[in-house]
């Protein structure tokens, strides 16, 4: 089933001198899958995110998530439709540090009202499964990144929802915490059957999803699926980004 | 760009940085100036104002100019804090300590030199629209003009220019020992969740608690008594309410899933207890600065409407009339002059008259003042009192009682006459307000005045009008006429509007100064707010990310800025009508409807100010 189709999506940057970033695009994600966005700096990766997640709108285009457009929706609707069927790991965490890792991942929950028994059995399971419970009663402060975008995880699928939106979530973190976190993030893919949507300029997280999608000024380049090996994977990424220009350590480090 | 070039610079192109600060100097000093203008008014060292009155305003001169030294450290240390990682980066660009002290200096100078022009600019426009408000709304005379205020204005620009020279020299010490690091992380160094004392929060409730009970249970002198001990423990206890008790209670409203985790509370009140933590000791200050504002305007309309009415109460005539000892053949004269200038001021009245006579008592010196029972009555029945009935041998004692006294009843007594062994034994006894006489007085049947000999008799003269509050101009010129006589005139029209004179320049200055108390505090608590700004708004924009709608988020903030407003001033509300009860309770007398209507017009203005800053702080948090 077709979870997120994206068709003839154009954005342009008004003000005195409009500026393309995005031309055409065409795109579709299935359920259950797991699709990496790569592409050098500049080049329309996170403005692509924005809009598929309804954080900006589209020039001209459409955006369907699981049949219907988003942006067609009213402001709380709107509202609405994200905490129920889409959810969101960023770069920077975005925890709340006046809450606990608890309060944290039941914080989507609470606004929709479940009952408390219904969320401590739901925080407990999805707890189990990212290996958070020891920190549950920590505050922000005190956990390693690791753990804390462990918890972001955790928040952004305690609801169970239908797409998971991934903004660089490995780009603030070494590369042990984020093998881990790309571990989980696989893991959840697999039992929970989620689309992902994974926009990153790290080559090593790329990797671990089932497909990858390289834009380049504003345009789709080409797109690399995975085979048996991640490892071969890996070097197929790194010979398009080579291919996209410059050599792969730039790419790793320069951030949008 | 000379280094004092890049600090005008940093300045004039950062104004919305500045503006918050600029505007709260600006404000300080606008009100301090406006108080001055009052303060120095050539008409309140005249007669009108009495001494003390003018003692007390310095003094809260005073009061304001400390309290505008607080404000503006404290908005400054604000501003200061919102600019932390722009000081890191210059340091970390190679300015010297010294240079980035002499930058902020210079800029604090700056700004306030502006902050002081302007405040003053802006205090000229206020007060002379207050001037004129106070003329028209509390119809004041030509006591309040509107003049050019040298003295004000010096004592202002010599006041602040000394302030932010002192303030500014505080930059440099909240800026000494401020390593890098933690300038470039500014403000977003996670803080501990603060912690509150089981004990100081049970102190908080023992105090507020008996120092209300004691302050309610106390009558009479004792208010008057307990009134420091009461205060001390009712400031103490407002400071543990806040400091402790509020983030004790938001303690255990956290640690209760069932309410913390539902819908937005667990968003609403997990800033809460850092809120209430950081803003205790303005929630204190203001409480306890509204509380005084509230107390001292609800004491003073109290006092005013209760001056009022016992003067309304006392005098049922428009205009009395009580020669003097000698008056003799001036009596006439004078009763002639009064009504002649009546017709002439075309004052429509009826007459009425009585004898009081002056009877000895037999076996003693004391005398007792004997009047006719049909004079009396029509006197009474104009009055509107109860009139008498009487036959043959018959007397009435008559006393004086007011609501002061709380009506007292007074038994009657029996009095011998020197004349012919006269005995009065009065059939029961009545209050009247009208006659002169500040003893008890016995009324008679007309057959046993007629029989009594009346050796010393005065005439009093009562003028009954309808309108009488019209009678004001021919109250001024009889008492002005008949002022030289020893005789005693009385008109209420004119007394009431004297009383509303003096009363309503001591009221005007007392609103006023509770206005910019009132208001001081609002602002106070609006640039804190504005301080929190973008930490909000971050915050806010990453959880519209997980889905919250702007009602919801609308709902929070609304929810946060009510409390943040209304904490204080209703935990003042209540401590003033505390205040007042007691006050109440000394002077015996109600002031409970007027002082609710002043904290009830306290509540209205604040309710509409933190309407106004909802929707602003609302639009700015989710744009």
């Amino acid at each position: 089933m077709e979870m997120l189709s994206v068709r003839q999506l154009n954005k342009i940057y008004g003000g005195k001198v409009p500026s393309r970033a995005l031309t055409d695009i065409n795109l579709s994600i299935e359920e259950g899958e797991f699709v990496g966005i790569m592409g050098p700096s500049g080049s329309g990766k996170t403005t692509l995110l924005n809009l598929v997640a309804v954080i900006d709108s589209p020039t001209t285009g459409e955006v369907l998530i699981g049949g219907r457009n988003p942006h067609k929706l009213k402001k709380g609707e709107l509202a609405k439709f994200r905490r129920r069927e889409l959810g969101f790991v960023f770069q920077d965490f975005n925890l709340l540090n006046t809450l606990t890792v608890e309060e944290n991942i039941v914080l989507p929950l609470t606004l929709e009202g479940e009952s408390v028994r219904t969320m401590e059995s739901k925080v407990r399971e999805i707890a189990a499964k990212l290996g958070i419970e020891s920190i549950l009663g920590k505050r922000t402060y005190e956990i390693s990144g690791g753990q804390a975008q462990r918890t972001a995880i955790a928040r952004a699928m305690i609801h169970r929802p239908k797409f998971l939106f991934a903004d660089e979530p490995t780009g603030n973190l070494d590369s042990k915490s984020a093998k881990d976190v790309m571990e989980t993030l696989v893991a959840l893919n697999g039992s929970e059957r989620t689309a992902m949507m994974l926009v990153t300029h790290d080559a090593v997280a790329a990797s671990y999803c089932h497909r990858v999608v390289f834009i380049k000024d504003g345009q789709l380049f080409n797109e690399i699926h995975r085979g048996e090996s991640r490892q071969a994977f890996f070097q197929k990424i790194i010979d398009v980004l080579s291919l996209l220009g410059g050599n792969a350590h730039d790419l790793s480090t320069i951030r949008v | 760009m000379t280094f004092r070039r890049f600090a005008f610079n940093n300045v004039m192109r950062n104004k919305r940085t500045y503006a918050a600060y600029f505007l709260s100097s600006a404000f300080s000093v606008m009100a301090f100036f406006v108080y001055a203008v009052f303060a120095f008014h050539p008409g309140m060292s005249g007669g009108m104002v009495h001494n003390n009155v003018t003692t007390a305003m310095h003094f809260a001169e005073g009061l304001i100019y400390v309290f505008s030294f607080f404000f503006v450290l404290y908005s400054m240390s604000a501003f200061l804090k919102t600019r932390k990682k722009e000081f890191g980066l210059l340091v970390m660009l190679g300015m010297s300590n010294s240079q980035l002290k002499a930058m902020v200096f210079l800029e604090n100078v700056l700004i306030g030199l502006g902050a002081t022009a302007a405040g003053i600019g802006m205090g000229l426009v206020m007060a002379k629209t207050m001037l004129l408000t106070a003329e028209n709304l509390l119809g004041l005379d030509d006591t309040l003009k509107f003049y050019l205020p040298w003295e004000a204005l010096a004592l202002t620009l010599a006041a602040f220019l000394a302030l932010f020279v002192v303030i500014s020299a505080f930059t440099v010490i909240i800026l000494r020992g401020n390593r890098l690091i933690d300038l470039l992380k500014g403000s977003a160094k996670p803080k501990p969740e603060p912690k509150s004392s089981v004990l100081l929060s049970l102190l908080a409730v023992l105090l507020l608690g008996a120092g209300y009970a004691i302050a309610l249970i106390a009558k009479g002198m004792v208010v008057f008594m307990v009134m420091i001990p009461v205060t001390l423990m009712v400031i103490v206890g407002t400071y543990f309410l806040f400091t402790q008790l509020s983030v004790y209670f938001i303690h255990k409203c956290r640690s209760r899933r069932s309410f913390f985790w539902r819908k937005t509370n667990l968003l609403f009140l997990s800033d809460l207890a850092y809120r209430m933590k950081d803003n205790a000791r303005t929630f204190f200050m203001v409480a306890i600065l509204s509380t005084v504002a509230f107390s001292a305007i609800g004491s003073l309309v109290g006092f005013k409407t209760m001056a009022t009415n016992v003067l309304l109460d006392d005098n049922p005539f428009a205009f009395t009339y009580t020669p003097g000892k000698d008056a003799g053949d001036r009596e006439k004269a004078e009763v002639e002059e009064i009504e002649r200038t009546l017709r002439s001021e075309g004052v429509d009245y009826s007459k009425l008259e009585a004898s009081m006579s002056d009877q000895k008592t037999a076996g003693s010196d004391q005398s007792v003042y004997v009047v006719k029972a049909s004079e009396f009555n029509a006197i009474a029945e104009a009055a509107g009192e109860k009139p008498v009935e009487l036959n043959g041998n018959e007397s009435m004692m008559i006393y004086y009682t007011n609501a002061a006294a709380g009506y007292r009843e007074f038994a009657p007594r029996k009095a011998l006459l020197e004349t012919e062994g006269v005995e009065l034994d009065p059939i029961g006894s009545q209050s009247s307000v009208t006659l002169p006489i500040f003893d008890d007085y016995y009324v008679v049947a007309d057959e046993l005045f007629e029989k009594l000999e009346h050796p010393s008799v005065q005439r009093f003269h009562a003028f009954d009008v309808k309108e009488w509050k019209k009678t004001k101009n021919a109250g001024q010129t009889l008492e002005e006429k008949l002022a030289a006589s020893d005789s005693r005139f009385f008109s209420i029209a004119y007394e009431l509007h004297l009383l509303n004179q003096a009363f309503g320049v001591v009221l005007f200055i007392g609103l006023f100064i509770g206005a910019v108390f009132f208001v001081a505090s609002g602002s106070f608590l609006y640039f804190r707010l504005y301080a929190d700004l973008p930490d909000d708004k971050a915050k806010f924009k990453s959880i519209a990310k997980l889905g919250l709608t702007d009602r919801e988020l609308s709902g929070i903030v609304t929810k946060q800025l009510m409390i943040l407003f209304f904490v204080p001033i209703v935990v003042a509300f209540v401590h003033g009508a505390v205040a007042l009860t007691a006050l109440q309770n000394m002077f015996g007398y109600s002031l409970m409807t007027t002082s609710m209507s002043v904290l009830g017009t306290f509540m209205a203005i604040q309710a509409v100010y933190f309407l106004l800053i909802r929707g602003r702080y609302v639009k700015e948090v989710v744009a």
